[in-house]
């Protein structure tokens, strides 16, 4: 009997106690935003939209046809147009970001060496056509231009031959870009490209 | 700032039109029953606007806030949006049965306000079995739930509707028991002198102060009249996918919902009326203490539904036979003993 | 004379679209009225065919594949594959690296199961703890966000150490989220733990039994609530988690209410174990040498790691190129749905939604 009034008692109690935790949050701020009124600011490493980014005093892309993003890519989002001029030296022709692909998961930003392909921390890019979500390479290169980045320092290429011997005590592993390699190496998933 | 006065002397504009009694009846009748209905019709909107609100502050978020000043207009968008949806009817449905669902409910949910007293002297009708015509009234829900279940044909609407048959007639009984004891103090059922009895101490002679235990055995199967988490079955959305009203759409499902929140209005009513005080109160007008005090019951119901988990419907039964009747008993016992000694 | 009423067992889908299957699970139920006769659970709906592709990527590109594999713990999938990659290989990961994984992988841990308890207790009906467990969440999310760039699917954590290093302000803003965090757990046990609904929902539903936990392979907290003393960092211990000082919960109950404080305990743990690593994280590098091209030697192996869903493993064949042969991912929620209709049986349609809330089941990792 003693116990049957003490479950009770202790049972109204604790149904108390939830009722009084929960109401106080009556008296406390709501802590959502009101978006699109009201934006977060985005921390500088997150990762949204991929843009190509341009030098600020020569108005050029950065990119120098390396490929290492595309064949970074796990998706298989970007496609490269490289061009030989008669030189044999590469130029971009065409770049291409396929965002029904993308999956933002920043590989590409990590593979270059040039300071020539970001996520930026745009994120809002809806289309209403799909055909829209396939970026070519001047939309990306139009979405680069306020993204701040800095320059990388580029060895030069004296200091590079000592620098290549000592490369096991860099502290980060940095790829050298391959002296030839053919697009759409091993590392590019099948895609049915080239 | 009574408002018994307008109505008596809108009556009497209607006789100096020089109608007769009966006519004139009848027209204050059909008049009367037009502004009720479009109270209650505001007072839906409004309570399905601060349900929203109450729930979104308890869970610190905002809630509508788009429409109007923090939403005010988002229940009025939401119903024009629910009167352009398709009003699609099963194939195999029970034509008949599936139509008349919502009408009931929806007639029945505002049927009981024939005897509410929204102050004094503004109550549409005194019956001298007012809190046993409510009851009665109310009852009525179960039938449109159990219709509109069978009527869906779908397995979840049959066990959706099932379920709140077996809870509304379970949690009938220490509802009126609860009920049965103020009346047995009040010597009468109806509305206005069950009001009248707790007009002592300056508006504060409440029941639920001389008998807590029937007040708390109210408020716990008024919850499971309404339907309202902790017992929530019949509309449980992670169990049974929104149970009875789950092939409704367009305005007969607007017709459910603004139902479930006149019924939850009216217990909230039942209980400010019986058991608060009803429009006793000094200083302010008798209709916003009635209308203050029915808000208050009516807050305390929503804030029990954004804190409680919900009971399963066997450990529902289990709690409506095996603890509520007894202590409805104890309580009517309670009264008795005090009424004789104490003489009540 | 009465005839005999027919009364036929009801065949229910519950089914993929279903706001308390977590993910799209299919569950068919054979109900007599309430009771569960026998339950069917179909799966596939969610299957994206993650070791199929691991096949055709190379071992940095498996990663991201990785953190879909099971969203919820992002980081212990990514690690799980790094672990199995680098035994292979023979890498030694810099201390400070080790740290920041445990730090994340605990982050991450805390993350999951208070998704786990808001997500019970709404299939429960009460709605409210899921938006208080979502605004701690948001907290390890603006954590997360601020050292690698997602919310959900990391890339974080990668062969050889971690990607990026914490940047200064991670610290002061993860303590002050250690501070704040006991508190917030007193506040979900004050509205739920017990309050006699609640028990009456949970205690004595879903009992699996100490020999159902060894014959199913049930592993992590659902095992630990039926008294199986097993956990992978104490009794398997990977990475540094030798250094810390925690303590494992083990209860007794068997059922969903123990199984609930089970997870409530390990945010406790995890808390304390992150600040532990806080305190003593040294400095360094945060990865070590691996080749762009990177090939681990030939052979096969299985490492696991203790997930919040319980034992997470990954069986690498490695046939020396820079492409996995093989890999074979197991979570532990596949077990778990395993032994459901074992559980299940003579209990409730209400029973079953405890009772799937309560093992934590994450389809993603069920269908890969």
């Amino acid at each position: 009997m003693v116990e049957v009034v003490r479950q009770f008692a202790s049972g109204i109690y604790n149904l108390l106690l939830g009722l009084f935790t929960s109401g106080k949050h009556l008296t406390r701020h709501a802590i959502t935003i009101q978006y699109p009124k009201e934006r977060w600011t985005m921390p500088e490493r997150s990762r949204g939209m991929v843009v190509l980014l341009t030098d600020h005093e020569t108005g050029q892309l950065n990119c120098t046809a390396c490929l290492l993003c595309m064949r970074a890519c796990p998706a298989g989002a970007i496609e490269i147009e490289v061009e030989k001029d008669e030189k044999g030296k590469r130029h971009l022709k065409g770049f291409q970001v396929d965002y029904h692909l993308c999956c933002f998961c920043g590989l590409c930003e990590e593979a270059c060496n040039f300071a020539a392909i970001k996520m930026a921390t745009k994120y809002e890019f809806p289309e209403y056509d799909k055909k829209n979500l396939v970026w070519d390479i001047n939309k990306l290169a139009e979405m680069g231009l306020d993204v701040p980045y800095e320059k990388p320092v580029r060895k030069t290429p004296e200091a590079k031959k000592p620098a290549a011997a000592a490369s096991a005590a860099t502290t980060t592993p940095a790829p050298e870009p391959p002296a030839d390699a053919e697009p759409g190496g091993d590392a590019t998933p099948p895609k049915g490209e080239g | 700032m009574e408002l018994a006065p307008v109505f008596t002397w809108l009556y009497g504009l209607l006789l100096s039109l020089g109608l007769g009694t009966s006519v004139a009846d009848l027209i204050s009748l059909v008049a009367l029953a037009v502004i009720v209905f479009g109270f209650l019709a505001v007072v839906a909107l409004f309570l399905v606007w601060w349900e929203r609100k109450v729930s979104a502050h308890i869970q610190q978020r905002f809630g509508p806030m788009m429409t109007g000043w923090h939403g005010v207009f988002q229940t009025i968008i939401d119903a024009l949006k629910l009167l352009q949806k398709e009003d699609i009817t099963p194939a195999l449905a029970d034509r008949k049965v599936f139509f008349w669902a919502p009408v009931i409910c929806f007639v029945c949910a505002f049927a009981a306000y024939v005897v509410m007293p929204f102050g004094k002297g503004l109550i549409v009708s005194d019956l001298n079995i007012g809190i046993l015509y409510i009851v009665a009234i109310t009852t009525f829900t179960i039938i449109s739930l159990l219709m509109a279940g069978w009527g869906s044909n779908n397995k979840y609407a049959l066990l959706g509707g099932m379920r709140s048959a077996a809870q509304a007639v379970s949690y009938e009984v220490p509802l009126v028991l609860s009920l049965l004891g103020v009346v047995m103090v009040t010597g009468s059922m109806s509305m206005n002198d069950i009001v009248a009895g707790q007009a002592g101490w300056g508006g504060f002679h409440w029941n639920a102060l001389f008998q807590p235990l029937g007040f708390l055995i109210y408020i716990i199967a008024a919850t499971a009249e309404a339907n309202r988490t902790p017992f929530d079955l019949p509309e449980a959305e992670q169990e049974l996918v929104a149970g009875f009203n789950i092939e409704y759409s367009g305005m007969k499902f607007a017709m459910f919902f603004l139902a479930e929140f006149v019924n939850m209005f009216t217990v909230s009513a039942i209980a400010a009326t019986v058991f608060l005080g009803g429009w006793n109160g000094p200083l302010l007008p008798s209709w916003v203490w009635f209308l203050g005090k029915t808000l208050a019951m009516v807050f305390v119901l929503m804030w029990f539904r954004w804190t409680y988990p919900r009971l399963r419907v066997d450990q529902l039964m289990e709690f409506a036979w095996k603890v509520l009747v007894p202590l409805a008993f104890l309580n009517i016992l309670y009264v008795g003993v005090m009424a004789k000694w104490l003489k009540w | 004379m009465a005839e005999q009423l027919r009364t036929e067992e009801m065949i229910l889908n519950m089914g993929p679209h279903h706001p308390s299957t977590h993910g799209v699970c299919r569950l068919i139920l054979t109900l007599d009225g309430e009771v569960i006769k026998n339950c069917v659970p179909v799966v596939g709906y969610l299957h994206r065919a993650i070791e199929k592709m691991v096949e055709n990527r190379t071992y940095a590109q498996c990663i991201p594949l990785m953190d879909r594999f099971e969203y919820v713990t992002s980081m212990s999938c990514d690690w799980a594959f790094c672990l199995a990659a680098e035994k292979l290989t023979e890498i030694t990961v810099p201390e400070r690296a080790e740290y920041l994984r445990v730090i994340m992988a605990e982050l991450n841990r805390i993350a999951s199961h208070l998704v786990f308890m808001g997500v019970t207790a709404m299939d429960l009906g009460a709605l409210t703890p899921f938006l208080y467990g979502f605004r701690e969440r948001e907290m390890i999310m603006d954590l997360f966000e601020m050292t690698c760039g997602q919310r959900l699917t990391y890339n974080y954590i990668r062969i050889g150490g971690v990607s990026k290093d914490i940047p200064p302000e991670f610290i002061g803003q993860c303590r002050h989220f250690l501070d704040i965090f006991p508190g917030k757990i007193k506040d979900y046990e004050k509205l739920l733990l017990k309050n006699p609904i609640w028990i009456a929902r949970n205690r004595g539903i879903g009992i699996i039994t100490e020999q159902m936990a060894y014959d199913y392979a049930i592993s992590g907290p659902n095992a630990r609530a039926s008294g199986v003393n097993f956990d992978l960092r104490k009794d398997d211990p990977y990475s540094i988690y030798n250094r810390f000082e925690f303590d494992i919960p083990v209860l007794n109950g068997c059922d969903c209410y123990d199984r609930y404080i089970v997870r409530l305990e390990e945010m406790r743990q995890a808390a304390r174990i992150i600040r532990q690593a806080l305190d003593q994280l040294p400095g360094g590098e945060i990865r070590a040498k691996v080749p762009l091209k990177f090939k681990p030697e030939i052979g096969e192996l299985y490492s696991r790691i203790e997930n919040s869903r319980g034992e997470m493993g990954v069986y690498l064949v490695s046939d020396g190129s820079t492409k996995p042969f093989r890999l074979r991912a197991r979570g532990g929620s596949y077990n778990h749905l395993q032994a459901i209709p074992d559980i299940v049986r003579g209990l409730k349609i209400a029973d079953m939604v405890a009772i799937f809330a309560s093992l934590d089941i994450i389809m993603p990792e069920i269908d890969r």
